[in-house]
């Protein structure tokens, strides 16, 4: 663990090197060396720009992550336990799975307006699809004989649910959370660059178009980094639920 | 008293040439005393864990009836407790919780359940290992934790389906001694599957002996061997050679019988 955190500090320290030659080398604006980004980026901390926008954009993301997680869960579960549900849905959920997204901006622009439901809306589609599928199979993968034991011992349905299948179908719905999770990034950056040029996403557009590279890269370098802490969330909220499968994996 | 009275089970798939059906179970009847120990013995896919299922109440059945002390079976009870041939240990749950969770479902308080299933892994010899997860376990003692956690809910019928089936020889004479232990201690009835005419004698007051699907009784055989049965002297006992010898001739003659 210890020698994988400084492979990865190491990683980061010659990339940072790399580009701060390259930039001072190159002397474009296309290329900015890594101190004027980072002096970007403190400018736009201390005016409070970033934070500003960056509270908004994360904002949006929890809610339409939020309801992407709780509804996916949702649909997902009433699709593993009920054929017709399956049936009845899985045509659409497996052709939207893996449809691009942005193709539906315009159309929730129509339903939702420019306001912040719209954005809520496309971080919801982003993440939604991916997590029902998964919970679907999750759920649909559960040992029988786990559901036949409870059962045995008197479980009634909903016993056999919660303290069973759901636990069981654990580590497959958290999977898809977290892939959710990466889409859900992607949804709120696209839903702020192509609605309302608000939150991150708007000021990519806005430096991007004004040809303020340093700020750019400050904000691109901003939604990385906050990115990869959602992962890390989702990863740690994994670890609660499942660290009994990881444990097993290691063996 | 378990009364199976002529129970058939045809089970019905749904494949890709249509519906097919297959004959589990045809007329099956066999009476069990309280606290008797009855070991059921025959060819694999004869349907004794489908016989078991169907006692417990997991299973319907479509023809005959089961009856306990005179009522009739409609689904799983507390009087009943079944120790699966493949544990059925909940890898998320510690040794504990899996114990706990048969309590849990008898809505049982916390600490009740706590001490009572700490006391059951005590007597399977596991207390010390009540934090460790299944996986963690070797498969006698994952056994042993099922078995504690059918024990827990302390019922008068113990249902198990070829527990040891899955541990090495040392192993199951250990578990072997334990469990007869246990029942001359309990008092519990034990319906017990097994593929070993060697088990199948040493533990049980009578034989169960099935045919080949459709299973039928093929003989019913009294053990009689007194107990406490211990091992070496039980095995070198002429009667214990005769009736194990007795019991693969039967077993023989009832899969030709079927060819
Ligand atoms: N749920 C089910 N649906 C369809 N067929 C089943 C089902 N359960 C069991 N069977 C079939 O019924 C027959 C008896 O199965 P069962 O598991 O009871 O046999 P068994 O005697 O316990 O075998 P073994 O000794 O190998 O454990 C088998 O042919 C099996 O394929
Ligand atoms: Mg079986």
């Amino acid at each position: 663990m210890k020698a994988r955190i400084s492979v990865n500090v190491l990683s980061i320290a010659t990339l940072a090197v790399l580009w701060e030659v390259a930039g001072r080398l190159m002397d474009t604006t296309l290329i900015p060396p890594l101190s004027n980004i980072a002096s970007a980026w403190l400018r736009l901390l201390m005016n409070g720009k970033l934070l500003e926008n960056l509270v908004m954009s994360l904002w949006t993301l929890a809610a339409g992550f939020f309801l992407a997680v709780i509804l996916g869960v949702i649909i997902g579960v009433l699709m593993g336990r009920f054929r017709p549900v399956e049936h009845f849905l899985d045509l659409y959920i497996n052709a939207l799975m893996s449809a691009p997204m942005t193709a539906f901006v315009p159309l929730l622009i129509m339903w939702f307006g420019l306001g912040v439901e719209s954005r809520i809306a496309v971080v919801f589609l982003f993440a939604f699809f991916v997590i029902v599928i998964n919970t679907m199979t999750g759920v649909k993968q559960v040992d029988r004989i786990f559901v036949e034991m409870a059962r045995s011992f008197g479980a009634k349905e909903l016993e056999v649910f919660f303290k069973v299948v759901l636990p069981a179908a654990m580590p497959a719905i958290m999977a898809g959370v977290s892939i959710g999770m990466g889409r859900a990034v992607k949804g709120i950056v696209t839903a702020e660059m192509l609605l309302t040029l608000t939150g991150i996403g708007g000021m990519i557009m806005q430096y991007g178009s004004a040809f303020a590279t340093d700020a750019l890269f400050a904000v691109i370098l901003t939604i990385l980094m906050v990115a990869m802490i959602a992962m890390k969330l989702v990863k740690i909220v994994d670890r609660r639920l499942t660290g009994w499968k990881a444990e097993i994996a290691i063996e | 008293m378990v009364e199976v009275q002529r129970v058939s089970k045809t089970f019905q798939r749904i494949g890709k040439n249509g519906a097919t059906e297959l004959k589990a179970l045809s007329d099956v009847t066999i009476s069990i005393r309280e606290k008797e120990f009855v070991s059921i013995i025959g060819p694999s896919g004869c349907g004794k864990t489908t016989l078991l299922k169907i006692i417990d109440g997991l299973t319907p059945y479509d023809g005959g009836e089961i009856l306990i002390n005179g009522k009739k079976v409609t689904g799983p009870g507390p009087d009943r407790a079944v120790v699966f041939q493949t544990f059925a240990l909940l890898p998320w749950r510690t040794v504990l919780a899996n114990v706990e969770f048969s309590l849990e479902l008898r809505q049982l308080p916390r600490e009740q359940r706590t001490a009572t299933a700490r006391d059951y892994l005590k007597r399977v010899g596991l207390a010390d290992f009540e934090n460790h997860y299944p996986h963690e376990l070797s498969g006698g003692m994952q056994q042993r934790a099922g078995l504690a956690r059918a024990l827990a809910v302390n019922p008068s019928i113990l249902l198990m389906d070829e527990p040891f089936g899955s541990v090495d020889a040392q192993t199951r004479q250990l578990l072997q001694e334990e469990l007869l232990e246990l029942w001359q201690r309990e008092q519990k009835t034990v319906i017990f599957i097994t593929h070993s005419m060697d088990e199948a004698v040493y533990l049980a007051d009578r034989v169960v002996v099935m045919t080949p699907r459709p299973g039928r009784v093929a003989e019913i055989l009294d053990v009689p061997l007194p107990r406490p049965r211990i091992p070496d002297v039980v095995r070198r006992d002429p009667k214990f050679v005769d009736l194990t010898n007795y019991i693969w001739d039967s077993l023989k003659k009832a899969m030709e019988n079927h060819h």
